[in-house]
C-alpha cells in the first residue's frame, strides 16, 4: 500500500532535496509540501497523510508547535522530524510534542528512508551524532 | 559541450535539492559535490569546473574563505555564494572574496538557475539588496570621494582565517596542524600571530570574533530565536 507523505520545510531547495531522496521508493507518494508550521497543520488536517516530514526551525509557526497541533488535527498521521538540531534536548522536546521519529539533516541521506519506513509502521526512529543521544 | 558545475554544501539533502534543480537544465551537469570548502577547493583543482556554487556556512573551511582561495588561485574562477543571510557584512566579504553571484538559500529554487545562466554569459548575479549596496557604495564614492565602510578589520592572511575557523570549531593547535598539513609549531605561530593582531587573550574571544564575523555559524535552538531569525 502506498505511504502518503507531506513534506514541510521553509527552504524550497531542501523540499526539493527531500523529494529527490524520498522519490527513490516507488511505494511512497509525496501528496503535498508546506513552507511553515501553519500551512503544515492545515494541509495535514485536510490530506491526512500517513507521514509528515517536518522541519523544526521555520517562520510563522515552529515545527514543534505544528507537531502538537497535527497530533490533534490528524491523530493517525505519524510525524518525522528532520532538523539541523543535533541535540538530545531538542529530540526529547520533539518526541514529547508527539513526533514518532527524529533525523538530523546532515544525516538525511543515511537515515531518512529507514526513518520513514519505521514511522510509517508506527515504530519509533531516532538518530543523533552527539554522544549523549538517548533512545526514546 | 556541457557546462560543468561543482556544488558544495555540508547538508546532503541540500546538495540533492541543488542537483535536482540544476540537472533539470539542459546542457548543465554536476561534475562534483563537496561537503566543505576544503573538499571544494581540492575537487575544483582537479576537475576545473566552469562554475562553483559554495554554501557560506560549512565546517573546516567556510564558503567565503574557499571563494577567496579559489579566486586568488584563478581570478577567472566563477563562484556563486549561497547564504542564509544577506547581511551587509556577508555581502561585503563575498564581493571582496571575488564571488560573481550571490543567492539567498531561501530563494535558491527561484534564483539559482538565473544566477548560473548569468555567470555562463560572463555576467554577475546578485540579489536586489546586494545590487542596492553596490550602487550605494559607488554613488557614495562618486559624491564624497570616500565611502562609509566601517573601520577595516586587522589584515589577516587566508591561512590565518583558516586557522581561526578551525580553532573556533574547537580544534587544538595539533589538530589544526594535522588538517592544514603543517607542523604543530607553525600552527602555534599562526595562533599567536592571530591573537596578537586581534588583541585577544583567550580562545573565548576568538570564538566570539568567529561567530560575529560569520567565520563559523552557530545553531540557535528554536526557543532562543528572535522572530525572523529562522534558518
Amino acid at each position: 500500500m502506498t505511504v502518503r507523505i507531506l513534506v514541510v520545510d521553509d527552504h524550497p531547495v531542501v523540499r526539493h532535496g527531500l523529494r529527490t531522496l524520498l522519490g527513490g521508493n516507488p511505494n511512497w507518494e509525496i501528496v503535498d509540501e508546506a513552507a511553515d508550521g501553519i500551512e503544515a497543520v492545515a494541509k495535514a488536517a485536510n490530506l491526512k497523510p500517513d507521514v509528515v516530514v517536518l522541519d523544526i526551525t521555520m517562520p510563522n509557526m515552529s515545527g514543534l508547535e505544528a507537531c502538537r497541533l497535527i497530533r490533534k488535527e490528524a491523530p493517525a498521521s505519524e510525524i518525522l522530524i528532520v532538523t539541523q538540531h543535533d541535540s538530545p534536548h531538542m529530540m526529547r522536546e520533539a518526541m514529547e510534542a508527539g513526533a514518532r521519529g527524529y533525523v538530523v539533516k546532515s544525516n538525511a541521506s543515511r537515515d531518512l528512508l529507514a526513518a520513514v519506513e519505521a514511522v510509517s509502521q508506527h515504530l519509533p526512529f531516532t538518530a543523533l551524532n552527539v554522544q549523549s543521544a538517548e533512545s526514546v | 559541450m556541457k557546462l560543468r558545475i561543482l556544488i558544495a554544501d555540508d547538508h546532503e539533502v541540500v546538495r540533492r535539492g541543488l542537483c535536482a534543480l540544476l540537472q533539470a537544465h539542459e546542457g548543465w551537469e554536476i561534475c562534483a559535490e563537496a561537503k566543505d570548502g576544503r573538499e571544494a577547493i581540492e575537487k575544483a583543482g582537479q576537475l576545473k569546473p566552469d562554475i562553483v556554487i559554495l554554501d557560506v556556512g560549512m565546517p573546516n573551511l567556510n564558503g567565503l574563505a574557499a571563494t577567496r582561495q579559489l579566486t586568488q588561485h584563478d581570478p577567472h574562477c566563477k563562484v556563486i555564494v549561497l547564504t542564509i543571510t544577506d547581511s551587509d557584512q556577508v555581502i561585503r566579504e563575498a564581493l571582496d572574496a571575488g564571488a560573481r553571484g550571490f543567492v539567498l538559500k531561501s530563494d535558491a529554487a527561484r534564483d539559482l538557475v538565473s544566477a548560473v545562466e548569468a555567470l555562463q554569459r560572463n555576467r554577475m548575479f546578485f540579489t536586489p539588496r546586494v545590487n542596492d549596496m553596490v550602487l550605494a557604495g559607488f554613488l557614495d564614492k562618486g559624491h564624497n570621494g570616500s565611502n562609509n565602510e566601517p573601520p577595516r578589520l586587522p589584515k589577516l592572511t587566508a591561512r590565518e582565517r583558516e586557522v581561526i575557523q578551525l580553532l573556533a570549531e574547537g580544534k587544538s593547535s595539533k589538530e589544526v596542524a594535522c588538517v592544514l598539513n603543517l607542523s604543530t609549531k607553525t600552527a602555534e605561530t599562526h595562533r599567536s600571530n592571530i591573537m596578537r593582531k586581534l588583541g585577544f587573550h583567550s580562545i573565548r574571544d576568538l570564538v566570539v570574533y568567529a561567530v560575529k564575523n560569520n567565520i563559523i555559524q552557530v545553531q540557535v535552538p528554536t526557543q532562543y530565536q528572535t522572530p525572523g531569525s529562522a534558518a
